[in-house]
């Protein structure tokens, strides 16, 4: 091994499959280089590394997907990943969003993820690579779910609550789309999915759903961002060992909360000094997915007793050995079983 | 500290998927080779710890590699070796000064209610062109007649608005003159000059092309000291103030630049360029070359050579086109660069419908995009009569007529490779400055996109035009094509 005169062993890359390992360390090193201690953010440069694809109409494993406007006067952007309809029905694909989007309700019920991509608040969009994939494994995984990634304006440029609004837009936007409901009951079967920010934004949005009187079938919360004022065990001892370092995420909450504020805000702690009261509100089941490796997990832990006190059925899977990001690739149980789990939470209620 | 469960250090035995890239990266946009992986870790690491170390003694990470200049992140062995060469730091700062945090947008509002009424004439409308374009092409003219007819019964619920409800008009005249065997309008050159001058104030895209190509001419006449551009289609010369401008600031001095401008009546625009470098203190001297003379060009000696074609080459690909000898032609003159902007679209399927299809969609998201640019309504509309000229050649024009014939930038990657071209990546320095550019003169909505080296304007995430620059290859058997005149393949 090269520089065999280096005493610290870099315990990341003994965890996690070596391509992994190549990919978080890349994502690692390259959003160092975006932050600046003042605050400000490299987003050219951002946009310029950050790996996209186009959407697809044609299938690809079954799959197809294209970009829709969903809010002309925010100019709200979402990529939309169905199952590829029959070529009887459409010859073209440049004819898929004009059929898909002009469905009448369909009798079997299927479901509806509406999913926001991590990022900590400030990467990635919805035609990021790694979230493409994602969503277009989500399509099958879940029998023939329509999958919607939100490209919600991200910070510093757009502050709380923008994330929120983006995610609440979307969500009364699916709750109008006749093409959207099924079954026998014409219901919108929606969950609220995201990893990271995505996961934070997914509960945000999911308290204004219920407090709105929308209903939510569930939330797929994957290492969702939380964090507080108090540094907790997990914080300090896991600082800077597997990908993550405290300083970053100080740096992003600084970034996506408002100026003057701390990381007491409830949108950054939400069962926090500052928190609204869930009891008694018809909030979603959650199924939330901790890594043992991330260092965030005391305040993911610390949310699934939140909602279990305030009476809320929390699906909790903590994954030992398992880092950020373990979702992007294929090449782990935890993947695996992380998946089907994501599968019987989705198709249980259907 | 022990083994790495999921994957053990290679021993000599396993060389079997030497060569294989690893295809999980290649799913998420990295190209990395399966047996460089453990090379590829080890220098993140010893990116990551030199980093650390810089940090350690007072340099923070986004200041060691803001002046970095990227190309290619999708080959990340590369990318990590370029940055490593960067560490230490040098001095030079960036010329350019980030602006983050801008103010947000203005909105683009339009009546919700209204919206939902005009979407479904407007989607009926779509499936009556595609039915009409359809019976076209199996020469079932009768019916097509009676869809137009259908089809002009519609418009008056259509909004005029945006997107596909605007565009289908020019699509439906299109069909209609087709069908009625009628001759394309005339055409003068003043016209033509008028409404593309209109097209460019319009909207960014040929300002993004002619800023994306003189970024990457101005990197490759680095350290020359003289330079001749040679330009396929000089029209009002638009594209060159910004490049002499550079090249008069230029840390050294300028060169001597020469340009040699092609088209009808560049006399005129020769002279306005040439005063005006003369205002600036760049040695200028201009040839005028007249339209299809690429064959009287000559290059001196010594002198770093670029040829820029903006949207010129697609006019070469009808049967009969020109498209290989321009391109010889090109190769025999040297260049040092070749910087090629097209329309990324494919306007040039054999079958009528398929090209018809790509074009109603291709110029519902153009139009789409002047709308919401709200320039004033004088360019607006010159430049929607601009684009139904390309409309009117694409959907009416067989033959030698159809000059429109745009292919999407993969094709022009195989075409090019073909002709003895190796392509040069447009780096993260063009990427910004095309990106603030974007934010000084546009409407929220626009992107600039990296793809395998090339740069292009996209609008929500749709591709509009691509901008590539090129070089000949070093290859002797394509030297010993071009000297002796003869087809090996």
């Amino acid at each position: 091994m090269a520089g065999g005169n280096e005493v610290n062993v870099n315990e990341s890359r003994m965890v996690v499959p070596l391509n992994t390992f190549v990919l978080i360390s890349n994502f690692k090193i390259a959003y160092n280089m975006l932050r600046r201690p003042d605050g400000s953010f490299d987003r050219h440069l951002a946009e310029f590394l950050d790996r996209k694809v186009q959407a697809n109409a044609s299938p690809v494993n079954g799959v197809v997907s294209f970009d829709h406007i969903l809010d002309r006067q925010t100019n709200l952007l979402a990529r939309i990943y169905c199952p590829a309809p029959d070529p009887a029905d459409v010859e073209l694909p440049q004819l898929v969003a004009i059929y898909e989007l002009q469905k009448a309700p369909s009798p079997n019920p299927f479901p509806v993820i509406i999913f926001f991509h991590g990022g900590s608040f400030a990467h990635s969009t919805s035609s990021s690579a790694i979230y493409d994939t994602l969503c277009r494994r989500l399509v099958t995984l879940c029998g023939g779910a329509v999958v919607i990634s939100i490209d919600y304006r991200r910070s510093p440029e757009h502050r709380f609550p923008c994330a929120y609004d983006d995610g609440w837009t979307a969500l009364k936007w699916a709750s109008c789309q006749p093409w959207l409901r099924s079954g026998k009951d014409a219901k919108l079967r929606v969950f609220l999915a995201g990893d990271s920010s995505g996961g934070n934004i997914a509960h945000h949005v999911a308290v204004r759903a219920v407090q709105s009187g929308i209903s939510i079938s569930g939330n797929i919360l994957l290492n969702p961002l939380f964090g507080g004022n108090k540094r907790t065990e997990s914080e300090l001892k896991l600082d800077g060992k597997y990908f993550v370092a405290l300083q970053d995420r100080d740096w992003y909450w600084r970034a996506f909360l408002p100026e003057g504020t701390d990381r007491d805000h409830p949108a950054c702690n939400p069962f926090g000094p500052n928190g609204v009261e869930l009891e008694g509100l018809p909030f979603p089941k959650t199924l939330l997915v901790v890594a043992s490796l991330d260092l965030t997990q005391d305040w993911q832990l610390a949310y699934a007793e939140g909602l279990k006190k305030a009476g809320h059925e929390v699906q909790l899977l903590y994954r030992e050995r398992a880092t950020v990001g373990f979702y992007f690739l294929p090449n782990t149980e935890h993947y695996h079983e992380v998946m089907k789990e994501i599968k019987s939470f989705v198709r249980c209620d259907l | 500290m022990g083994r790495n469960p999921y994957h053990p250090k290679p021993t000599d035995e396993d060389s079997s998927s030497a060569s294989e890239t690893d295809t999980l990266l290649a799913g998420v946009g990295y190209t990395v080779r399966s047996s460089d992986l453990h090379h590829v870790a080890d220098r993140l690491e010893k990116l990551d710890s030199t980093i650390i170390a810089a940090a350690a003694s007072g340099v923070p990470p986004e200041f060691l590699c803001s002046s970095a200049i990227h190309y290619n992140p999708s080959d990340l062995a590369s990318w990590i070796d370029s940055l490593l060469t960067e560490v230490p730091p040098h001095s030079s700062p960036s010329l350019w000064t980030d602006a983050t945090c801008l103010p947000p947008p203005s909105s683009f509002s339009i009546d919700a209610h209204r919206l939902g009424k005009e979407e479904d004439a407007g989607i009926r409308l779509v499936h009556l062109l595609m039915t009409c374009a359809d019976s076209i092409q199996r020469d079932d003219l009768v019916l097509a007649r009676s869809l137009i007819d259908e089809m002009r019964l519609l418009l008056p619920l259509i909004g005029v608005g945006y997107g596909i409800g605007k565009v289908s008009i020019f699509f439906l005249d299109a069909l209609d003159r087709r069908i009625s065997f009628l001759p394309q309008p005339t055409k003068t050159v003043l016209e033509d000059e008028i409404l593309y001058s209109h097209f460019y104030e319009a909207c960014p895209n040929l300002k993004f092309a002619h800023f994306t190509a003189n970024q990457a001419i101005l990197e490759a006449f680095n350290g020359c000291d003289r330079v001749h551009v040679i330009d396929l289609s000089l029209m009002h010369g638009l594209q060159w103030p910004a490049l002499i401008q550079a090249l008069a600031l230029r840390p050294g001095g300028p060169p001597a630049l020469r340009l040699t401008g092609i088209g009808p009546k560049t006399a005129k625009v020769g002279l306005r360029l040439a005063e005006f470098a003369r205002s600036v203190g760049v040695p200028f001297t201009f040839q005028a070359v007249a339209a299809g003379r690429l064959d009287s060009v000559r290059v001196k000696p010594g002198e770093a050579v670029a040829i820029n074609s903006v949207l010129q080459l697609h006019l070469l690909l009808s049967e009969t086109g020109p498209i290989d000898s321009v391109l010889t032609l090109i190769r025999e003159l040297r260049p040092k660069i070749l910087t090629v902007v097209e329309q990324d679209a494919d306007h040039n399927k054999p079958a009528f419908l398929d090209r018809f299809t790509e074009a109603l969609f291709y110029y519902s998201t153009l139009f789409d995009s002047l709308a919401a640019g709200g320039g004033d309504g004088g360019c607006s509309a010159a430049a929607e009569v601009y684009l139904q000229r390309e409309i009117c050649n694409i959907v009416c024009c067989e033959g030698s007529e159809r000059v429109e014939r745009h292919e999407p930038m993969g094709r022009w990657r195989v075409r090019l490779g073909r002709a003895g071209f190796e392509p040069m990546h447009l780096g993260s320095n063009a990427f910004r400055q095309a990106s603030m550019l974007l934010k000084l003169f546009s409407s929220e909505g626009y992107g600039v996109e990296e793809v395998e080296g090339c740069l292009s304007l996209s609008w929500h995430g749709r591709s509009l035009i691509s901008a590539s620059a090129w070089r000949a290859r070093a290859d002797s058997a394509v030297a010993l094509v071009a000297r002796h005149r003869y087809i090996i393949l």
